[in-house]
């Protein structure tokens, strides 16, 4: 039997990010990048509402994040919705059988075909874009 | 409701919203980032009764996608009958709670009750 049996390692194995290559990361990815984005959307609905104090209270708030450390947070939110939208165009179109291959008898080495280099592109395709994105985001934010 | 239909709504507000917010984001690209968030500037947008109903879609479209998406990872973590019902009506408790504040905001500048 096989001392290290990766099933017995729970979430922490099948989470693992390099082990399952790129898919397995950006399943990852885009976890990461849907809490990240909903938790700029909550604090976005919360900064917006600082209109309601008025230009005193909006000027405030918005002082605090016209700064280097608030523009180098909304590259990161760029990146993070860059991301999240162009996989999950592919993992929506991936769930309509678009881009997964034909269904074929499981033969040895047993490759999904699923996981095929047009769904791989997709998501190298989408970490280019995402800092693509990034670099625009800044040079907009920095250049004013 | 099938997790089926769910996942047609959780797609549905994602394509939606891609495209609402690219107006969203654009309309502060027209008139330069900084100039765009000036407070006359944003009375302005609120103001706009149909760029209001733009920002009240995305709010809807956002939450439910957003914490639909929460919920699904919640659920991938852990099982359970009770679990999974805490998960879900938490989620949309703050769905609500969301909307219901976001809204407040662009009801009460749109209308000039501040």
């Amino acid at each position: 039997m096989n001392p290290h049996d990766e099933h017995k390692e729970g979430i922490g194995g099948m989470a693992n990010p390099g082990r399952y290559g790129i898919e397995r990361v950006a399943y990852w990815l885009m976890r990461l990048t849907g809490l990240g984005l909903l938790g700029y959307f909550v604090a976005h609905i919360y900064e917006t509402s600082n209109i309601l104090k008025g230009r005193v209270g909006w000027e405030e708030f918005l002082a605090l994040t016209q700064t280097t450390e608030g523009h180098i947070f909304m590259t990161l939110v760029i990146g993070m919705c860059v991301f999240h939208t162009v996989n999950g165009i592919r993992v929506m179109l991936g769930h309509g059988g678009v881009g997964v291959g034909k269904p074929a008898r499981p033969d040895y080495p047993y490759l999904p075909a699923s996981q095929n280099a047009r769904h791989k592109m997709g998501i190298y395709s989408a970490i280019v874009l995402a800092a693509v994105a990034m670099m625009y985001g800044m040079a907009v934010m920095f250049g004013e | 409701m099938r997790e089926s239909h769910i996942m047609k709504i959780h797609y549905g507000t994602a394509l939606a919203a891609i495209g609402l917010v690219a107006v969203h984001i654009l309309m502060r690209l027209t008139q330069g980032f900084a100039e765009s968030l000036e407070y006359e500037s944003v009375i302005a947008n609120y103001r706009f009764l149909p760029y209001a109903g733009l920002l009240e879609i995305i709010l809807i479209l956002l939450s439910i996608h957003g914490f639909n998406g929460l919920r699904v990872i919640l659920l991938e973590l852990k099982q359970g009958q009770t679990y999974e019902k805490a998960v879900s009506y938490g989620c949309i408790a703050a769905m609500i709670a969301l909307i219901a504040y976001g809204s407040r905001t662009i009801f009460m500048t749109n209308m000039g009750l501040m």
